[in-house]
This record gives C-alpha cells, structure tokens and sequence, in this order.
C-alpha cells in the first residue's frame, strides 16, 4: 500500500512537466495560435496536442514540440523561422509536401508559440 | 488463520525495513547524491553487484557459444588488424597505453593480456559481440561480420604471451586497415525483430523517439510513432517500402540540406529496420 503511494508519487515527480515555460520564449499568443491551428486545418496533415481532431498522417505528428531541435529536420528551431516555414514552407524547402499556406504575420506567430509550449 | 505474535512481529519488522529500503533508494535517486561522475569510484556494494552481475551474466550466455578452431597464425594476424583498428584505443596493448580519452572512462577498460587468461574464448567472443551495457564496450555484432569477431578473439587470446618488442614488431609489420564494416548475406525479407536491434545499433534512437524502445526522449528528429501509416518521408518522399529503405541508407542522396546523417546502413539492416518501423501504424 505505502509502497503504491510512493511508486506514484515518483510517478509524479517524474512527469510533473504540465504546463512548463518553454525552452524557447517566443512572441505571440498561445491560446490565438490554437484558434489559427483549428481555422487553417493543420490538423489535417498533422497530429497536434491539444487541437480537437488533429490526428493527420502526412506529415509527421507534433507533440512535444517545443522541444524538437530542428525545423523539418534541416534548419536550426528559432521563432521567426518557424513562422516562416508555417506560411511558406517550400520556400525554405523547395519540393516539401507542406504547402504555402495563406495566413496573417500575426496567426504564424502565434502559432508559433502554440507549438513552443507544447512540451 | 491467526498469527503467532512472533511471526506478526517478524512480519511487520520486515515490512517497516523493507518499506525503509525502498525510501531510502528513491532518496538517493531522487536528490542527486549518489555520485554519478567518471573522477569518482563505485562504492565497493555497487562496484560488487555491477561486476559479479556481468561476469554471471556473461557466463551463462557464453555456455552455448562453439568455439572454432583459434590457433591460425592467420586468423590471429586479422584479429590483429581488427584489434588495432577498434580495441587499441581503449584497451591499449603490450607496451602500448590506451587513448587519453579512454583513460577518462569509469569503469576503466581492462587490460586484455589480463582478461585473455581469465576468461574462456566463447566468453570474450560474446563480450565482443554483444558489448556490455554501462561500461563503455559496444557491441561488434552490427560492425564486423562472425568469422571477424573470432579473429579478434583469437588475437586477443595471443596478447598474454606478446612482448611489447613482439607488438610493436607486429604493428610495424602490417599497414593494413580495419573495415569496420558488415558483410552479411542478404535475406529475402526484412525481420522486424532483427530490426529492432538494428535502431539502437545504427543510434536511430539517439534522435528519434521510438515506439517500444526505452531510452532517454529524444527529439532531434521527429518522432516515428505511426511512422508507417505516415504519407511522405522526409516531408517529400511517399512512403513506400523501397523508399524507406532508400531514406535509411543515403538521406543526403534523397534531402541534401537533411541533418540526418548518413550511417552506412547495410541494405540487410536497413531492411530489417524498414520491417520493424511497419509495425508502428
């Protein structure tokens, strides 16, 4: 029994990681970037935590993104290019399957910090 | 049934110490205060419980290993190369120190002209193969093909009776290099079994987190949970069998800015990977 309670509280202590700071701090707004994830269906393509529905299967799943060390596997994490890629991916990869997709400076941001927070 | 009041105190003292035991190790996981750095040694327990656990386990698993024929002037010449190309470094050899940065390992890597006396042929061929976890020794299994393991072995087996003039004479003697490199035959079909090992033997898991396999988290890459009801690869490639297979091997052929490296995966491996990832749906 006291066993049980402590196997759990290691459990616990173990993965209290809800609701840390992001490794990198970004400019934008969390809950927005959700909203703009939700209206631009990323979720069709992408698993996404968080975002009822997001379970697409092309492109790799999202989770724990904000502790990814690269942007599609070739450029070094950094807010301002990671919007970039969300709005225009083949412009940084050309031949990518991400399409360019049109939305505000102000969504990607967002999104941006979305996706840092997910960890 | 009621218990005698002797046992129940016998009972609940084992609870409490048990119970005692158990917070005690937590304690030391938990605050940090065993000491896990190179520059200090094992307490003496641990150094006891790590060693005999290797050398039991190494035992039992070497018991069913044939031995091949070990005493070829030959075969001890290859396992030479083979020592000098991948063992020297840590291990050092008669009249020969170690690598500096392998002087830095905990546990210290033994000397073998030691090892070579102690331990039976099938034993430090399994050792070579397998490697041991926690030590520093990798497997050989995926880098140098069977009849290259026992070569090495056959080799090592020599070492005890090597003056360092003997070493030195053969180390002058020959210039030929160690290829590194495994030469299997290529099975029809890919094992998701095999596959597994391969993962972690090709260090997919260092960047990778991987359904099935324990390891620290790793998100240099992205993760392959569902990988094979994936649609692309790489963001460009689609997902087929032969592509994945193709990916694993040469990814700067396929992505030239990729930072997944190439890692001289053999096609039998890479198929063998290949299978295990289609079962990650």
């Amino acid at each position: 029994m006291l066993l049980t309670a402590l196997a759990a509280l290691a459990a616990v202590t173990m993965c209290g990681c809800a609701d840390r700071e992001p490794l990198r701090p970004a400019p934008g707004d969390p809950a927005a970037g959700r909203v703009a994830i939700q209206r631009l269906q990323c979720g069709a393509c992408h698993a996404i935590p968080g975002v009822t529905g997001a379970r697409g299967q092309v492109g790799p799943p999202l989770d724990a993104y904000g502790r990814r060390v690269y942007i599609a596997g070739k450029l070094p994490q950094d807010p301002a290019l990671l919007a970039r890629w969300i709005a225009d991916a083949p412009s940084l990869a050309p031949g990518t399957a991400m399409p360019k997709i049109e939305m505000t400076a102000a969504e990607a941001r967002d999104m941006v910090a979305y996706l840092y927070r997910l960890r | 049934m009621p218990m005698a009041p002797k046992y129940r105190f016998a009972l609940q003292t084992f609870s409490a110490l048990s119970i005692a035991a158990a917070i005690a190790l937590l304690g030391a996981i938990y605050t940090g205060a065993y000491d896990v750095t190179a520059t200090h040694q094992h307490t003496r327990p641990v150094h006891w419980a790590l060693d005999t656990a290797m050398r039991q386990a190494v035992r039992l698993r070497a018991k069913g290993v044939k031995v091949p024929v070990l005493d070829d002037p030959a075969l001890a010449q290859r396992g030479f190369v083979h020592y000098r190309g991948s063992c020297l470094q840590c291990h050092g050899a008669p009249g020969v120190a170690p690598e500096p940065f392998a002087r830095g390992l905990m546990p210290l890597p033994n000397s073998l002209a030691q090892t070579a006396l102690e331990w039976t042929s099938a034993e430090l061929y399994w050792v070579t193969r397998s490697g041991l976890k926690m030590t520093g020794m990798p497997a050989w299994e995926f880098r140098y093909p069977d009849e290259d393991l026992w070569a090495i072995v056959a080799f090592v087996k020599l070492l005890p009776k090597l003056t360092a003039a003997d070493y030195a004479a053969m180390d002058r003697g020959s210039s030929e290099k160690s290829t590194s490199r495994w030469t299997g035959d290529l099975p029809t079909a890919g094992d998701a079994r095999r596959g597994a090992i391969a993962l972690q033997q090709y260090a997919c898991t260092s960047c990778h987190r991987i359904p099935g396999m324990v390891g620290a988290a790793a998100h240099v890459g992205p993760p392959l949970e569902g990988i094979a009801s994936r649609k692309y690869l790489a963001g460009r490639l689609p997902n087929t069998p032969e592509n994945m297979i193709r990916w694993i091997r040469e990814p700067k052929n396929i992505s030239p800015a990729t930072l997944m490296p190439d890692l001289d995966v053999t096609e039998h491996h890479a198929r063998d990977i290949a299978a295990y990832l289609a079962t990650l749906k």
